[in-house]
């Protein structure tokens, strides 16, 4: 065979290969504004690093440190602090979101809003071949926004106005302000006055500010580097490059400002070669100009040690330390009130916090009945208290918002499930400690150890299923699918079931009846036997055995989602009760409102040992009832089938034949606790920050546990309970808590009727984080807060007079604060999974499968845009049904949208797939319909981590 | 004297000496049960079966059935009674939870729990197909096997994840079944051979025909049979392959081959094995119920029915020499099998005429001497 031709071919092969690796285009990543830097600093390219480092996009980062940024962070339902939240971060930050590999070295997050964030990741089109060709920069990567772009973040934000009451920006002027143009003959340039590291320069030499704000940073070092980059050294050699600066320079026949020594010996902390690479000029007056070059001093070990850092050359500055310059020209000059404002010390003075509240929401009695363990979910910890005495013993810290609590059979460990974390504390009871901690699915809720003492049982309510642990080897050994939003668990009495209530009901079609599920497991396998059905019923929550163990009972909700709100018939939109769950699986229902009094939210039961009496507590009008058990059962066997079937349920003539007495109780009772003894009962007030003592041979409250929160009432706390109390409701029917569990969604549809009758039913949407994303309700007609649960809210749902200004402003200061609960997919800062980071992509992409460009508005990134996934404007997505009046609609923001199934405005897609393979036929809610299911199934997964 | 003469006197005398030893031979099921729509079954084309202590879940072209073996009762479900769809292709249990997992021919994937059908499909779900052929539990994982690839689901986080040939050695598509063992995940894929997924390192390993896509074994026993491989047992560190040429068996390093003309085996139309263990396996063939019951000696029982009444027969091979034949009263349902279940000493066979169950009373493994009740019925010699 003749070599030269086969050579040749193969030698063609590669070099295609080759080219085509050189042409496939690879995937940018951010390279720090000091690459901008580089070539855009000159003057004679226009200064535009000057121009950015003197301007509030630079310290965008650091003014998140502010006492301003914790009250919006508050508003925005974040408990995180600002600098470490991605909502923040998502306008204060560049590149937020970004996994490490997609940041070089030279990135820094603390440049705040830089370059990149507005023209794009630079890696491919910062370099001077590539940028002096606009098109061929654009085809890199590089974007040139326009004003539209600005409006996606400095769109107006409840939670900034609230804060800072400034007025809306004015997005012209703030442009024109920006704006960095080219001259008409530009010449890149870098900084001028950067001396060369001089590699020969002996001593300590200078590490530059982004070293020490590597350590010297977060609220537990007093925000340092923060407070420094709000401060005008920060800004001091910037400031050399303005008009004024320009101008005292040229005064003194200075040209360059900024490459001039004479004035960058104040300007800057040094011009000396003696440097490492991490130090810039442009940094200003860092801290080592004050403190000395860091080289020597700056690793950790050595900073621990105030005398072991002094010896290593670090300095502590005197009032000559400033004065050299801040005196140099002859100025006056306050040191003292200067000091004041550069003031940075390591523990800064504690600030008025909040008052912290306990807010009991569970109670559980220790074997042997001498400790009642009650779980505070606002105080993050368990409190211990003597039932005897009557009084609080011990507070164990525990995790985020402790909820569920039991004990084992022994009574020497307790295990608490803490729902922020996703964990659940185990408690050695002698030493009243956690000794370990089991990690449980998303939101663990109510717990149970059997009788055996072998399986503890977690419901977990967000993931929908039933963690179960071995607790002798303390480790999880199976999950057990729930219903929907799985919340309290009992144990029968003769120990073989476990009933669990599911808060939500089961997904129904639009406008079809629903039921919810009390799942029953098996002991002996522990595995679901049952699943029950209670038609109608939705928020069950409290459940308990009969001790007879011949039924048990169950606070619900009846919903009546699938007529129109205007319909008072019968205890109107929502009504309350319970469900008597026989051992066979069959269930009756009743009602415990009466014609002219609802009994809002019956959050939970008790039974009494003797089983005479069952305790119903009604978080929604404080007050618990107790029910005749015998009278009830008595009604319910009286009636013929098809009454007890299809009339009880809603006959609200019914209850006063077995509620025997009403006792009043403190706020927002949740929770209930009798005794053995059968003499005493224990209510947690949730809101009270009491546990009221019930009399049971009186049935009547005869005193009080206080837990020792505090007894000022916030506007916070006034505004949490008005939002659990029915009082603003016709008949006390329901509170804002009766649609918004948890300030969430209860996965309802309703017909609110101010688009007309049977028009329009609309998807229950979550308040958590909503004060940034209005316009609010699903159309958009309603602008803010105040409205939506002002007017609004008396005339087509509550019936009644509106809240009270005061009223209002407290309920709607609380809903914005209501806590946003962590993403569980994706905790800042992560890694993407590969699934997740193909999602991105599908989530960014600008054309299709087969090349074609789509459309802005096709795109998933135009409409949801970061970092609160939502631009909130109105849409047409499709999705308009024959009666909806508009098929414009609201986008909703997708922060944590894996937890508020169904989708779409009317709820009609019971998954996020179906978003898209069945409700987006026209590729109108985004072009789709040429993914193929795996990138579909990426998209998802993307989806989950925002 | 020569070598012939030599050979031909050992021989001779090892005959003898066989002659002398008792015959050791398999376990035969001889009590059968047979049930059909005549005893509750929703319809007789049994497409799965899979034993969960007393629970026996019966999958059928109409509906789920569940035998509960203590009371002889059946339930059943269709889709009045909440079941997404009709056609069950496969069931496996998850021993731990209890839940009953389906694939459903045309209707994806469900999971029956405490009498709660959840249905997932190609369009609520990252699920890749809704022609399900097969399915199984992994921990907390359920692998389905469609027509489109292979799906998993994390019932913890939600997560699903498709195998196609865009990450795996896929070179064709359509899976026919899934199987779960020696930690590793087995698929059977038409015309794909078989495909390994390593759980411990996430790596797939493909076994193809290496004699190519031709319809003859150019070397015996140098791999896979065949390419349209129906499924893939795995069973004490063997897998049991079935295709629709043959049937093979791996132990990581050595493969055995097995046809019609040299085994046992009824038909070399295999629609799925089940592998009891590593020296026996049951085979489903388009013309009776084939078990390798001996690998060692490659001996055989295969069942079959006779055309009239409930009989049958069970004939014990050895190669191709028929050591006994054994006339059933009750015998399998029919002689298309279509899937298996072993369950303790028992065994369930699915035919498109119902279910067997094959009661083992004193079923003992490999072969041994056969106990005197069933010496009567021994024939031995004779040639099929």
């Amino acid at each position: 065979m003749n070599r030269i031709p086969l050579c040749a071919a193969a030698a063609s092969l590669l070099a295609v290969s080759w080219a085509e690796l050189q042409a496939a285009p690879k995937k940018p990543v951010y390279v720090g504004v000091r690459v901008c830097a580089g070539c855009h600093s000159a003057a004679s390219i226009g200064s535009q690093y000057g121009k950015w480092l003197h301007s509030k996009h630079s310290a965008a980062y650091a003014v998140l440190a502010k006492p301003e940024g914790l009250e919006m962070a508050k508003l925005s339902g974040l408990r995180t602090l600002p600098q470490d939240s991605a909502i923040c971060l998502g306008c204060h930050a560049t590149a937020w979101h970004s996994e490490e590999w997609e940041k070089d070295d030279t990135f820094h997050i603390e440049d705040g809003v830089q370059c990149e964030g507005c023209h794009g990741p630079g890696s491919e089109y910062a370099s001077l071949n590539v940028m002096k060709d606009r098109q061929a920069a654009m085809k890199a990567g590089l974007r040139m926004p326009d004003q539209d772009f600005c409006i996606n973040c400095h769109i107006e934000k409840g939670s900034h106005v609230a804060v800072s009451k400034q007025p809306p920006l004015d997005v012209k002027k703030g442009w024109e302000l920006l704006l960095h143009p080219l001259p008409a003959n530009p010449i890149p340039g870098p900084m001028s006055g950067q001396t060369p590291v001089d590699a020969k320069a002996r001593g300590p030499k200078y590490a530059g500010v982004m070293v020490c704000g590597k350590c010297h940073r977060g609220l537990a070092l007093g925000n340092q580097w923060s407070v420094w980059r709000m401060s005008a050294h920060a800004g001091a050699w910037a400031v050399l490059g303005t008009a004024k600066g320009k101008e005292l320079a040229a005064a003194r026949g200075i040209a360059d400002p900024q490459g001039s020594a004479e004035c960058l010996k104040c300007h800057a902390t040094t011009q000396s070669g003696a440097r490492l690479d991490s130090y810039s000029l442009d940094e200003g007056v860092g801290c080592e100009a004050c403190h000395g070059a860091g080289s020597d001093y700056m690793a950790d070990a050595i900073m621990r040690d105030e005398r072991s850092a002094m010896a290593a050359g670090m300095q502590t500055p005197s009032r000559e330390t400033c004065m050299r310059c801040h005196q140099a020209l002859g100025e006056s000059f306050d040191f003292d009130e200067a000091m004041k404002k550069i003031a940075h010390p390591t523990k800064p003075a504690p600030t008025a916090r909040d008052p912290r509240y306990k807010t009991p929401v569970r109670m559980a009695l220790r074997p042997g009945g001498r400790e009642i363990y009650v779980t505070c979910e606002a105080a993050d910890g368990v409190i211990v208290v003597d039932p005897q005495a009557r009084m609080k013993v011990a507070e164990i810290p525990v995790g985020g918002n402790p909820t569920g609590v039991t004990f084992a059979p022994d009574g020497r460990r307790a295990f608490v499930t803490n729902r922020l974390d996703d964990t659940v504390s185990v408690i050695d009871t002698e030493a009243r400690k956690v000794v370990t901690t089991l990690k449980a699915g998303n939101e663990p809720h109510g717990a149970l150890v059997d009788r055996a003492g072998k399986l503890l049982y977690v419901l977990n309510t967000s993931s929908n299923d039933i963690s179960v642990f071995d607790i002798q080897a303390l480790k999880r050994i199976k999950n057990l699918s729930a219903g929907n939003g799985p919340w309290s668990l009992a144990m029968s009495p003769d120990s073989q079931r476990i009933l669990a209530t599911n808060m939500k009901a089961k997904f129904a079609p639009l406008r079809q009846p629903f039921e919810s599920e009390v799942t029953m497991i098996a002991t002996d396998r522990a595995t679901v036997e049952d699943r029950i059905a209670v038609p109608d019923a939705n928020l069950m929550m409290g459940v308990a055995w009969h001790p007879s163990g011949r039924f048990a009972l169950a606070t619900l909700n009846r919903t009546k989602s699938t007529v129109p709100m205007t319909r008072l018939l019968q205890g109107w939109t929502i009504t309350n009760g319970l469900a008597v769950i026989w051992r066979d699986g069959g269930v009756d229902e009743v009602l415990l409102d009466e014609p002219d009094m609802g009994f809002s939210d019956a959050t939970d039961i008790a039974c009494t040992p003797d089983g005479r009496y069952a305790l119903v507590a009604s978080s929604g009008t404080d007050r618990i009832a107790v029910v005749d058990v015998e009278k009830l059962l008595s009604v319910i066997r009286r009636l013929p089938p098809y009454e007890r079937q299809h009339v009880l349920p809603n006959h609200l003539g019914y209850p006063t034949d077995f509620i025997v007495k009403h006792i009043p109780t403190g706020k927002n009772p949740r929770a209930i606790l009798i005794m053995p003894d059968n003499r005493r009962a224990f209510v947690a007030n949730t809101l009270d920050d009491t546990l009221g003592v019930i009399d049971l041979a009186k049935m009547e409250m005869t005193g009080s546990v206080d837990l020792g929160g505090p007894k000022v009432i916030t506007k916070q706390r006034w505004g949490e309970q008005l939002f659990h109390n029915a009082f603003v409701t016709f008949h006390k029917q329901y509170s804002c808590n009766s649609c918004h569990p948890d300030g969430h969604v209860d996965g309802m549809t309703y017909d609110i009727e101010a688009d007309g009758i049977g028009i329009e039913p609309v998807d229950n949407r979550t308040l958590r984080g909503i004060l940034d994303t209005a316009p609010f309700k699903w159309e958009g007609t309603n602008p803010s807060l105040s409205r939506q649960c002002g007017a609004r809210l008396a005339v087509f749902f509550t019936r009644l007079a509106p809240f009270t200004p005061e009223q209002l402003a407290a309920v709607d200061y609380y809903v914005t604060t209501i806590p946003r609960p962590p993403n569980r997919f994706r905790p800042l800062g992560a890694a993407l999974t590969p699934a997740q980071r193909r999602g991105k992509e599908m989530f960014d992409r600008a054309t299709t499968n087969d090349g074609r460009t789509i459309p802005l508005l096709g795109r998933c990134v135009t409409c949801h845009f970061p970092p609160y996934y939502t631009d909130r404007k109105r849409h047409d997505v499709g999705t308009k049904m024959s009666f909806d009046r508009t098929g414009n609609f609201d986008v909703p923001h997708l922060n944590n949208i894996y937890d508020s199934a169904p989708y779409l405005h009317n709820g009609m897609a019971a998954t996020l797939e179906e978003i898209w393979t069945v409700y987006n036929p026209d590729d109108r809610h985004g072009v789709t319909n040429d993914m193929t299911k795996d990138q579909l199934n990426d998209l998802v997964e993307f989806l989950k981590t925002l | 004297m020569r070598i012939g003469a030599i050979i031909g006197l050992a021989s001779a005398l090892s005959g003898l000496l066989t002659a002398a030893e008792p015959l050791k031979l398999p376990y035969i099921y001889t009590k059968w049960k047979q049930f059909t729509v005549a005893d509750g079954l929703p319809n007789d084309h049994i497409f799965a079966v899979k034993a969960d202590g007393p629970r026996v879940w019966i999958g059928t072209e109409d509906g789920l059935a569940m035998l509960d073996k203590r009371t002889g009762k059946i339930k059943s479900w269709g889709e009045k009674e909440g079941l997404p769809w009709k056609v069950i292709t496969a069931i496996d249990v998850d021993k731990k939870t209890g839940d009953v997992w389906l694939g459903l021919f045309g209707g994806g994937l469900a999971r029956f729990s405490g009498g709660r059908f959840d249905h997932w499909h190609q369009l609520n779900s990252g699920l890749v197909n809704d022609v399900v052929y097969g399915v199984a539990v992994q921990d907390e994982y359920i692998w389905a096997a469609t027509t489109a690839g292979a799906s998993r689901f994390n019932t913890v986080t939600g997560e699903w994840a498709i195998f196609t040939e865009k990450n795996s050695p896929m070179e064709e598509i359509w899976n026919y079944n899934v199987a779960v063992g020696n930690g590793k995940v087995y698929l059977a894929v038409w015309g794909s051979g078989m495909l390994e997924y390593d759980l411990a390192t996430g790596r797939w390993k493909d076994y193809l025909d290496p004699d190519g896509e031709m319809e003859i074994d150019l070397y015996r026993d140098d791999g896979i049979v065949h390419v349209i491989v129906t499924s893939a047992s795995p069973a004490d560190d063997v897998v049991w392959i079935s295709t629709y040429f043959g049937a093979c068996r791996y132990d990581g390093r050595h493969w055995r081959g097995y046809y019609n003309q040299d085994s046992g085996l009824a038909s070399d139309f295999i629609n799925n094995a089940k592998g009891r263990s590593a020296d026996e396996a049951w085979f489903a063939t388009d013309k009776g119920a084939s078990a390798v019951t001996d690998f060692k000696t490659n001996t055989w029982v295969t069942y079959t029915r006779d055309t009239k009444g409930q009989g049958g027969k069970a004939v014990v091979m050895r190669d191709r020499d028929v050591l006994e034949t054994v006339e059933l009263p009750v015998a399998i349902p029919h002689n298309f099998i279509i899937n298996y279940d072993i369950d303790g000493s028992d065994v369930w066979v699915a035919t498109a005429k119902g279910l067997g169950w094959g009661i083992g009373e004193g079923y003992y493994p490999g072969l041994k001497q056969r106990p005197k009740t069933l010496a009567k019925t021994m024939t031995k010699g004779a040639v099929r």
